[in-house]
């Protein structure tokens, strides 16, 4: 299996050792913590998961194994930062991500080595701006939280 | 828009803010005076005749006894607002204008946030309409700081934040649109110059909760204030440099909180450790 990232219509940024990622396709914005931003980088189509997981080990000096891998190829995949997502042995692989995740969170110290990825929808103008709530008088739907200004008296739904 | 150009318009008004021109006519001059409240901060004159935005504001009122024509507000060609309440096309034009400017500045990066001034350093409070920044920041101004704004923080492109100091808009609990009040009602002062960010305080108010922080990853942190920004989708990536930046200088923090002026001590505590 030899995973390879996406590289259309993403705004990439890094961040420390974090790496930022906007999405112009569906305006969602994307934060890679280490581990995923390393496994993403090396998503290039050749590199195989037992190479990534050995290379992983010696950048982060943490025991990284292919399940630290696969974990990080699945969060990756279901953000839609891979070209395909990575789908073998689906409920297995499921079942074995969910065990790893539970084992690297419970060993000290090793919590970092987990991938993770924080993922926002990226708001409208209007969303981001003082609206007005329920009840309120306006003149315009884009005044109101609900998005509707409704009635003959004009409030916001 | 041709129709629209045949009324009678008596007066008008070309203004420059954040790099955009702006214009404004009226059927009725006496109206302009009253539109000085609503323009952005640093707004100044201009006499350029091409304007990136034109707004029209048509006063009705009454024609003869028994009948009333609607006041109307456009945007271009777009009809945004038909009231018989003239505060209505006010708050319209204010609602429209300020989100205009937020979206297209030039040089600027807005942010939906409230903003102290605090030991030289930017307080910035990220958050969505309702989830009492305007509070927290009329309790952080009666607590000693300087008053930057309680709707954006306005970044540039080194991350400092400058100031969008127009009247706080108090809710006062009863539905109500907000009343608009000037910080020196507070005891307040304006800030002047812009501040490097020295904390970002993501909050929202909750009944009995103390704030009890705890500290966002700087990418984290990111996504945290590009989720209020208004032009996130229209220029991301200037979006992202500029919030690199902040992250970059200042420490990310999110929690719930209780009552506005506990949790404003803890905040300046925070800013000054």
């Amino acid at each position: 299996m030899t995973p390879r990232a996406r590289v259309d219509e993403l705004v990439v940024r890094e961040v420390e050792d974090e790496t930022l990622v906007y999405d112009l396709k569906r305006h969602r914005a994307h934060s890679l913590n280490q581990t995923a931003a390393l496994v993403w980088r090396w998503c290039d189509g050749r590199t195989t998961v037992p190479e990534m997981a050995q290379r992983l080990q010696a950048e982060l000096r943490l025991p990284a194994d292919e399940e630290v891998v696969l974990l990080a190829l699945d969060r990756l995949g279901r953000s839609h930062l891979l070209q395909e997502r990575v789908t073998s042995k689906e409920e297995a692989v499921r079942v074995s991500r969910r065990a790893v995740a539970r084992k690297v969170a419970m060993a000290a110290g090793m919590t970092v080595l987990l991938p993770v990825v924080t993922s926002i929808v990226a708001p409208t103008p209007a969303a981001a701006a003082t609206c007005l709530a329920t009840g309120q008088s306006c003149t315009q739907n884009t005044q109101c939280c609900s998005g509707s200004c409704l009635g003959i008296v004009f409030t916001c739904a | 828009m041709e129709k629209l150009d045949r009324l009678g318009w008596a007066a008008d008004l070309c203004f420059t803010a954040y790099g955009l021109r702006i214009g404004i006519r009226v059927n009725q001059p006496e109206v302009l005076e009253q539109l000085a409240d609503y323009l952005p901060p640093g707004w100044k004159p201009s006499a350029a005749r091409v304007v990136d935005r034109l707004y029209s504001v048509k006063i009705g009122g009454s024609v003869r006894p028994g009948i009333r024509n609607f006041h109307l507000l456009y945007a271009g060609p777009s009809r945004l607002a038909r009231t018989m309440v003239l505060e209505g096309i006010l708050e319209a034009l204010d609602f429209d204008l300020q989100l205009y400017v937020a979206e297209k500045a030039r040089r600027r990066v807005f942010v939906h946030a409230g903003v102290v001034g605090w030991r030289e350093r930017a307080i910035v409070i990220p958050g969505m309409s309702h989830a009492g920044k305007t509070t927290l920041v009329a309790a952080l101004v009666r607590a000693g700081a300087t008053y930057y704004s309680d709707e954006y923080a306005v970044f540039d492109a080194q991350g400092s934040v400058h100031p969008y100091a127009r009247p706080l808009g108090i809710r006062d609990g009863n539905g109500d649109r907000p009343r608009r009040c000037p910080v020196q009602e507070l005891g307040g002062t304006p800030g002047a110059k812009p501040l490097a960010v020295g904390l970002v305080a993501v909050s929202e108010y909750r009944v009995g909760a103390s704030w009890r922080p705890r500290a966002l990853s700087p990418g984290q942190g990111a996504l945290a204030l590009l989720e209020n920004t208004v032009s996130a989708r229209r220029r991301p990536g200037a979006a992202l440099d500029v919030l690199q930046q902040v992250v970059s200088q200042a420490p990310v923090l999110k929690g719930a909180r209780g009552e506005a002026a506990d949790a404003a001590r803890e905040i300046l505590d925070r800013a000054m450790g």
